[in-house]
């Protein structure tokens, strides 16, 4: 149970270091070092998905950067994707489920490296009549360097709405926030500033990890002797990660999680292959 | 209610339910390692830490459902309509999950 707790606790903190969920290592390191079924992993995971949101979305909101009405607007999207998740999750088998994670790995791996543009915006304003501009979801932030609230128009909604739920469906199917997809479609979709799209991703990720979580948890495949020190070590895990963000050179940190990631996607392809480097010595 | 005291709730609601859920986890978790861990007790002590992972996954559902009753005072009817869409969705994956029988 220590090792759940100090597992998840460095997870958190190295996704909250990098400003996402620690999902993405903890169902690896569940099922490839600690043997765990990689549906068990996922359950557990989900909760601390959960934890991650909910723990920093206070700061978030206080400073303004959640885009609330965007947020539900998504949520459709996400929770949609999530019982779509849900409904098909039972069926797959764990060998392929570990083959798909290891392919979001490798993604990330690939987007981490390229690092995150701003948007270039591309101004075409003359479709004002959209649905985004219909639903009054373009708003402002207040930015500390220029002292004044910097305006922000949503674009391309539909898109957006549709990578959505393909993030609720990985989500999920996964266990993880999924960034992977989620940040695509808020730089290059709907084209927010970077600070707004990762607080209001943050906000909506619990929800999303709650769709699939109430389902996993009905199921009864959440362990409460595996997610709870799971959750437990995220909730300080992510706080720590938080503080570690603004201390860290970011650079490097950035190409050693590129390299970690490669390197767990390797090994969830050799568990999907049925290779257990590990598991008879846990 | 306007939105920016909608997001202060919405910031202590989540803030204080995250600590709650980890303290009743930690409670429960805690007392089975402790000399509690036999036979009855060592299942209330799981039951305890059921809980605390029930009120996490249920945090953000309580998040959407703050926002529902304050879009309704804002007379936001589209924005009420969303969120209860979210909420129908969650109870949908509640009734999947819920084993038949």
């Amino acid at each position: 149970m220590l090792w759940l707790l100090a597992v998840s606790m460095g997870a958190s903190a190295i996704g909250g270091a990098l400003g996402m969920a620690g999902g993405m290592f903890i169902v690896p390191l569940l099922t490839v070092c600690g043997g765990l079924d990689i549906h068990i992993a996922v359950a557990a995971s989900i909760v601390s998905v959960i934890a991650c949101s909910c723990g920093s979305a206070a700061s978030f909101l206080a400073h303004g950067l959640t885009n609330i009405r965007l947020a539900i607007t998504l949520e459709v999207a996400t929770t949609l994707g999530a019982l779509t998740g849900v409904c098909v999750a039972g069926h797959l088998p764990a060998s392929s489920l570990c083959v798909l994670f290891a392919a979001v790995l490798l993604i990330s791996a690939w987007q981490m490296a390229g690092g995150r543009r701003a948007p270039i915006d591309s101004i075409d304003d003359t479709r004002i009549t959209d649905w985004a501009t219909a639903l009054r979801l373009h708003s402002s932030y207040p930015d500390p360097t220029h002292g004044r609230p910097m305006f922000y128009r949503v674009r391309r909604l539909r898109l957006g709405l549709a990578l959505m739920y393909g993030a609720g469906l990985i989500s999920a199917l996964l266990g993880i926030g999924s960034g992977v997809l989620k940040i695509p479609a808020m730089d290059s979709a709907l084209r927010l500033p970077i600070k707004v799209s990762s607080a209001t991703s943050n906000f909506m990720i619990g929800v999303t990890a709650a769709a699939s979580g109430v389902a996993y948890f009905f199921q009864g495949i959440m362990q409460p002797m595996i997610a709870g020190p799971v959750a437990i070590g995220s909730v300080f895990g992510a706080w720590l990660g938080a503080r570690l963000l603004l201390r860290l050179p970011g650079e490097k940190l950035r190409l050693v999680f590129v390299g970690v990631l490669v390197l767990l996607a390797v090994q969830m392809l050799l568990t999907a292959a049925g290779f257990h480097p590990t598991a008879h010595a846990a | 209610m306007n939105q920016s005291s909608l997001e202060q709730l919405l910031a202590r609601v989540l803030s204080v339910g995250t600590w709650l859920g980890t303290a009743i986890i930690a409670a429960g978790l805690g007392l089975r390692c402790m000399a509690w861990g036999q036979g009855q007790s060592a299942q209330v002590c799981m039951r305890m830490a059921s809980l605390g992972i029930a009120l996490f996954i249920l945090l953000p559902v309580l998040r959407v459902a703050l926002m529902a009753v304050a879009f309704i005072r804002m007379r936001d009817f589209v924005f009420t309509a969303m969120a209860t869409t979210v909420l129908v969705i969650i109870g949908l994956a509640a009734c999947f999950g819920t084993p038949a029988g």
